[in-house]
């Protein structure tokens, strides 16, 4: 019963993700595109990094929306038509990346760390670490 | 048209050249072999002189110049044969497409079968200098890589359709190599994918000029970037992660 109900629940999961993530990668209104990006969760601290291919490293902005959540941007070096990309029944061009990107664990925002190496910026986030209270025996 | 299970048929459209090498580039960590063969096809002036059809794979082809073509082709130049994918191989069809191609390219009197693709490591963006290693399906294969400079990947796992290949090789005692050159895991990397034809040039002696490939790397890495979220997908329902894996071999 209890397996039925795990499966029934990671079917939806499957659902949710799957109609999520059929959409363009691109917003025509906006000229931008999300970035392909990766969150390491690690025992200290966070790393996010994002893939910022044509980016303007002299561009790249990172801000805390909230106590859980980035938001990233980039200006590209040149803008690119749709056509580049072989997107040839529409038209539009794509100069900047944007993303949201959620956290899943509590972070020290103050404390994040930026990097951008190769067009791969790396982000760094210190874990914040639940007080535990000791008992006495 | 060579029919060669109830799923999957190879269908011919140009004259297959016998007793040359298969290379298979599909879909993987990277998009490395993916993007070593794209500019394989270029430098080289290969032709596509086949692709692959099944029921069994989604309701998909790839237009090109208003004209249908199938996800999974096979080009050709003098001794060199090309198995490439441009969208990822689903996990439950990677053994029939597999041992389809590898039954195709025995009627071909292949002599050997090389897969292209890449080996994650953490921090990529770190390294400067790429390593690259083989594994191989026979003693015999493996003396020629080692004898050729590569370094061997003496312990793992490998997961994915490269995995089939050495698998189908070894029960037959055909000679097959893996090439893995070392990459971002979910990023495309075409620094890698010109790794990895340096090491293929030392097997085959198919030389060919990266410095167009990392002058586009950009362009390249914008390019892919939907193909590598669908490989993404893919490779975590094949459980590519257990590569990182300890491997734990009972001898």
């Amino acid at each position: 019963m209890i397996d039925e109900y795990f499966q029934e629940m990671e079917k939806w999961a499957d659902q949710v993700k799957e109609t999520l993530s059929e959409r363009p990668c691109w917003d025509l209104k906006t000229c931008a595109i999300e970035p392909l990006r990766e969150i390491t969760v690690k025992p200290t601290e966070v790393i996010v990094t994002v893939d910022l291919p044509y980016a303007d490293k002299k561009t790249v902005r990172v801000e805390a929306a909230d106590t859980s959540s980035l938001e990233i941007s980039a200006e590209m070096k040149k803008k690119i038509r749709l056509t580049e990309l072989g997107i040839t029944h529409r038209q539009g061009v794509i100069q900047r990346f944007h993303a949201w990107i959620r956290i899943p664990v509590t972070v020290n925002m103050d404390k994040m760390k930026i990097e951008h190496k190769k067009g791969i910026l790396e982000i760094k986030l210190p874990r914040k670490m639940p007080t535990h209270t000791r008992r006495k025996k | 048209m060579v029919k060669l299970s109830e799923e999957v048929e190879i269908i011919e459209t140009k004259k297959v050249p016998t007793g040359a090498t298969l290379l298979f580039a599909f879909p993987d960590v990277g998009l490395v072999g993916v993007i070593a063969a794209s500019h394989l096809v270029d430098e080289l002036g290969l032709t596509e002189v086949a692709h692959l059809d099944s029921n069994m794979l989604p309701p998909l082809i790839i237009l090109h110049e208003g004209l249908p073509h199938s996800s999974i082709r096979i080009f050709a130049g003098q001794d060199t044969l090309l198995a490439i994918s441009e969208v990822p191989i689903p996990t439950d069809m990677i053994y029939p497409i597999m041992d389809a191609l590898i039954d195709w390219a025995k009627n071909k009197n292949v002599k050997m079968m090389i897969s292209l693709s890449g080996m994650p490591i953490q921090d990529r963006q770190d390294v400067t200098e790429l390593k690259s290693f083989a594994a191989a399906s026979t003693a015999e294969a493996l003396k020629t890589a080692q004898e050729k400079g590569l370094e061997i990947l003496m312990e793992g796992y490998m997961v994915g359709p490269q995995a089939v290949v050495l698998q189908r090789a070894a029960q037959a005692g055909s000679p097959a190599i893996t090439l893995l050159a070392q990459c971002f895991y979910n990023y495309p990397d075409p620094e890698a994918a010109a790794e990895v034809l340096k090491q293929l040039a030392k097997i085959t002696g198919l030389k060919v000029n990266v410095a167009k490939l990392l002058e586009k790397g950009e362009e390249i890495r914008l390019r892919a970037r939907d193909v590598m979220k669908r490989t993404q997908e893919e490779m975590s329902k094949m459980k590519k992660g257990q590569e990182y894996d300890i491997p734990m071999y009972v001898s």
